[in-house]
């Protein structure tokens, strides 16, 4: 009985079984590189020079290759250099995830990366070759020269204070005893449900020439909230959120016994705090200052609405690109903002891997109240009731400036101005299925390679894994940028298109399906995937089964993560979609910069309602508290 | 090193602590003589790692004080005790190096460099950590980490040291092996300590006297050998050690001493029950009973189970009343080998340390 489980049919045994599926897969796999290959290149044959002897005329001609050949031999290579490692050749589910891994994060990631490069350093769209042109206009163009500069100062200055406002208040709400903690926690990472300028516009609402605090209550004509200042400031509300989220996990993870072997061999509360808690938690402000710099460098609405023709290096790219269709000089202003954003994210690299100490240890005793003098606690409190207060104040205008006819002259209610949402209604439905794609697309990836980095050992992995997570410091005005450069002409034709701005999206969110995933598989004891190995089950049935199950959650949080990111996304938007793709953001965008306030406040306090929906769902789903539903990011 | 260190005992006075309505600490009174080492023990919960970390001064006692030789400490915050604590996870700063981890408390106490950097080398050395001096925690093993605790608790000279379960993170063999080497090291230095343990084994060779804690008391005090021959009550004679606790009738008490019957036959104890009135029992040590071949003298019993691990065999009997018992017979001869079935005759000690009730 045992010989018939044993022998396989045809005669075969199981090592040239496989060997059939090997070369079979291979076949497959050359086939679609074949099919792909004459979609990416072609060749043409166009007239080279005409000669003329007598009344002879010769036609010289001469074949031409069209397309993405560069683009192509990296496919190649991506897909050919899995197949080095003799671990994968024996498997063929683990061949072809990484093949795919690779496959995708070189179209998707690497290609239009390095066209903004390449773009960049074009003579223009004619002339194709190398040359410093671009920069030579842009450094003769007084106005980028200033734009760069003002980016570059005003990102710093964000970074920098939002991070020191933000660690100040996570330590407040995460490790004192200060009243209203819960609260207080939700209220000051509110910013993170809308877009960025919805922040904007808010003060705009409430500080603006007609502002309701400024004009109708104090009367103030003097002075002007537009200008670096108001970026600045608003800048700082929505960003000082996700600083907050990042430091509160850490302090809270901090173990007690730390603290308590300093304090138990002489150290003082200061001096705890300045030679142990934070040297503890500086990867983790790194983190958070460099994804602050990214966010206001990248920052597209807030200059537009508030900066009162301040110039910013998105505003300027945005011109160039969209307005003036110079993809070379757009390219290049790209390059100028990817430089520093890339520099940031590698020196941060390198200092986190250098000094990581936050590893949670099982059984680890954590989150302790620090008892600190009223001193240092009630001003750190007050700290985090200004931002709380003003998120209200700000989310409150927002949703009574829907109901009153103008905001700033007519006070009286009304509901006409949801009437006018109706006209947003296509808007409307191609966010929601550029954001659910996105979301899905994003989380499928992000959950796939989170396996492969986390449990999986074959050659190139770390190389995988930094580059799915280099996306999260390239700015999304260069992710538009970049997409828009490499699929904007033949052989493509994806601009205009769901699709590019569904996968710019899910890529852009990868490294936080990523993350997520590699923390949940880190969860997960290996010895239940080993299990179901070793009880017959292949990769692919011990991914579906075993593995996928205990990370839905994880999994879930991902999609939903980037389905509330596409919905507010608008630096990346603004490139890639077009009039039959319009966004909502857009379009809520415009209507904030020529219609009425009270217009703007329905459009973004309906997109408020719709992420709160989505929170709400995802708090079901995964039995997690508001707050902690954005610990995910 | 040994010569600068000055040493005091431990005095722990009406020691309460409450935690809500939770009584994690039950008016405790413990002296730890100067020198000695003494153990907390007891099942998780009992509250022994409560009162270390009173000692310590991360907990502020609800009733109750703290000695350290004359000075009354309760007040005292943890950083200005003459107390240094061991912890289970080591908490060693990941961020620092074995170096600086050492140096935390002297730097903390802004010490000249010159003498941090003396004291620093003279611990490194008793802990035979010379070498690792730049690496960091993480690269050293789990026994180093352990060694790296030790130095950088023993290098601010502190009067006490306190241990909280510090070798349940090692593996079995190691934990032998650093237990004897922090005696060692306690006895060399003579320095006062108090141990946490839940590890009887671990308690009873290190410590000169056990504390046994449960449910927030002190159940009892004594050496090793006392907590073991004559447990004060039922849950000490089954904590410590594998006992059969067995009724019995008893004979006569004098208030000193005392006799039972048990099977038949007449045992003296050498304490008096504290309630004679009571239900009494007896503490049969399964290596103080014997087996034998049937035997008109012993008491009758069949063999229920047999387990041979090397120095010993355990036996599992019933008596012909229906008692269960166990019987350990150390280094055991051919001729004392009995099958699973088979009938023996059961052989009890004539006196006991001890009684019950």
């Amino acid at each position: 009985m045992t010989e018939s489980v044993l022998t396989l049919p045809r005669g075969l045994t199981s090592r040239q079984r496989r060997r059939l599926w090997f070369i079979a897969l291979l076949l497959i796999e050359l086939l679609v590189l074949a099919y792909i290959g004459t979609r990416l290149v072609g060749v043409e044959v166009v007239v080279d020079r005409t000669e003329v002897t007598g009344n002879v005329e010769t036609i010289y001609y001469r074949n031409e290759i069209t397309g993405d050949p560069p683009l192509l031999i990296l496919l190649v290579l991506g897909v050919a250099l899995p197949l080095a490692s003799r671990r994968l050749r024996r498997e063929a589910v683990l061949l072809l995830a990484v093949q795919a891994a690779v496959g995708s994060l070189v179209v998707f990631v690497l290609w239009p990366l390095a066209q903004v490069f390449i773009e960049g350093f074009r003579a223009g769209q004619v002339e194709r070759h190398f040359s410093l042109i671009q920069f030579e206009k842009l450094l003769a163009t007084p106005m980028v020269a200033r734009a760069s500069l003002n980016t570059l100062r005003i990102g710093a200055i964000t970074a920098v204070a939002a991070t020191a406002i933000g660690t100040l208040i996570a330590y407040t709400l995460t490790l004192t005893d200060v009243p209203g903690k819960r609260l207080l926690r939700i209220l000051t990472i509110l910013p993170l449900v809308s877009p960025p300028f919805a922040v904007s516009f808010a003060i705009i609402m409430l500080f603006g020439r007609r502002g309701l605090i400024t004009y109708d209550l104090l009367h103030i004509t003097q002075g002007s909230i537009y200008g670096p200042h108001g970026i600045v400031i608003v800048q700082l509300i929505s960003d000082t959120p996700l600083v907050i989220l990042i430091l509160s996990a850490v302090f809270a993870s901090i173990s007690r016994d730390l603290e308590e072997a300093a304090e138990d061999l002489g150290g003082r509360p200061f001096y705890i705090l300045r030679t142990v808690t934070f040297p503890l938690v500086t990867p983790a402000i790194l983190t958070a200052a460099l994804l602050t710099f990214i966010s206001s460098i990248s920052d597209f609405g807030n200059p537009m609405l508030i900066g009162g023709g301040y110039q910013m290096l998105a505003t300027q790219a945005f011109i160039q690109l969209i307005e003036l269709f110079d993809l070379q000089l757009g390219a290049a202003l790209a390059m100028l903002l990817v430089i520093p954003a890339l520099i940031a994210f590698l020196l941060q690299h390198w200092i986190s891997n250098r000094r990581s100490y936050i590893t949670v240890t099982s059984g680890a005793r954590t989150g302790h109240i620090r008892k600190l003098p009223g001193l240092i606690i009630w001003p750190l409190f007050a700290l985090a009731l200004t931002l709380a207060s003003l998120t209200v104040l700000l989310y409150g205008s927002i949703f009574v400036g829907a109901f009153v006819k103008t905001w700033g002259f007519d006070f009286s209610f009304t509901t006409r101005n949801l009437y006018g949402l109706l006209s947003a209604i296509p808007q409307l439905k191609n966010s929601l299925i550029v954001s659910i794609g996105s979301g899905l697309v994003g989380g499928v990836i992000g959950i796939i390679l989170a396996w492969l980095v986390a449990r999986q050992n074959f050659p190139g992995r770390r190389s995988l894994d930094f580059s799915a997570t280099v996306m999260y410091a390239i700015p999304g005005t260069v992710i538009g940028i970049g997409y828009i450069i490499a699929f904007n002409a033949a052989p493509y034709f994806w601009t205009g298109t769901f699709f590019i701005i569904i996968v710019a999206y899910a890529f852009r969110r990868l490294p936080v399906g990523l993350r997520t995933g590699v923390a949940a598989q880190k969860q997960i004891d290996p010895t239940l995937e080993e299990a179901s190995l070793d009880l017959g089950a292949g990769r692919l049935r011990t991914f579906a089964r075993i593995t996928f199950p205990l990370l839905n959650r994880a999994f879930f949080a991902g999609v939903i993560y980037i389905f509330i990111r596409g919905m507010t996304d608008l630096s990346t938007a603004v490139f890639l979609n077009s009039a039959r793709t319009q966004l909502f953001t857009v379009r809520m965008f415009n209507v904030m910069i020529r219609g009425t306030p009270s217009e703007g406040a329905a459009f973004a306090g309906l997109l408020i309602v719709i992420i709160v929906i989505a929170l709400g769902l995802l708090s079901k789903l995964t039995g997690k508290s508001f707050v902690d539903l954005f610990r995910v990011s | 090193m040994t010569e600068f260190f000055t040493t005091a005992s431990i005095t722990l006075e009406n020691l309460s602590k409450h935690f809500g309505a939770v009584q994690a600490v039950d008016n405790v009174n413990l002296k730890v003589q100067a020198v000695t080492l003494v153990c907390l023990l007891g099942p998780s919960g009992c509250g022994k790692t409560t009162t270390l970390r009173m000692v310590a001064g991360f907990e502020e006692p609800t009733e109750g004080r703290v000695f350290i030789g004359e000075d009354d400490i309760t007040e005292v915050p943890p950083y200005a005790r003459p107390t240094a604590l061991v912890f289970q996870s080591y908490a060693l700063f990941p961020h620092m190096t074995i170096y600086e981890n050492v140096a935390y408390g002297l730097r903390a106490r802004r010490m000249a460099k010159a003498e941090i950097d003396q004291r620093v080398n003279e611990a490194i050395q008793l802990m035979e950590l010379q070498g690792q001096e730049k690496k960091s925690p993480p690269q050293l093993s789990g026994g180093q980490q352990q060694r790296v605790a030790l130095a950088r608790a023993l290098v601010i000279r502190p009067k006490v040291l306190l241990f909280d379960e510090p070798l349940s993170n090692l593996d079995a063999l190691l934990r032998v092996r650093m237990r004897g080497e922090i005696r060692g090291i306690q006895r060399r230095l003579g320095i006062t300590s108090l141990y946490v343990t839940h590890d009887q084994e671990e308690a009873f060779s290190i410590a000169d006297q056990v504390a046994l804690m449960n449910k927030g008391r002190l159940v009892q005090l004594g050496t090793p050998r006392d907590l073991y021959r004559a447990p004060a009550d039922r849950f000490v004679a089954e904590f410590v050690g594998l006992s059969n606790i067995v009724p019995v009738e008893l004979l006569e008490t004098n208030g000193k001493n005392a006799s039972v019957r048990l099977f038949g036959k007449t045992i003296r104890s050498r304490r008096a029950p504290r309630n004679p009135d009571g239900q009494v029992s007896v503490v049969l040590r399964p290596e103080a009973l014997e087996i034998d071949q049937p035997d008109p003298e012993g008491v009758p019993a069949h063999v229920l189970t047999m387990a041979f691990t090397g120095p010993l065999v355990r036996y599992t009997i019933r008596t012909n009343d229906g008692t269960l018992l166990t019987v350990d017979l150390h280094n055991p001869g051919p001729d004392q080998f009995f099958a699973e079935g088979t009938p023996v005759s059961l052989k009890l000690p004539a006196e006991v340390p001890a009684l019950l009730g």
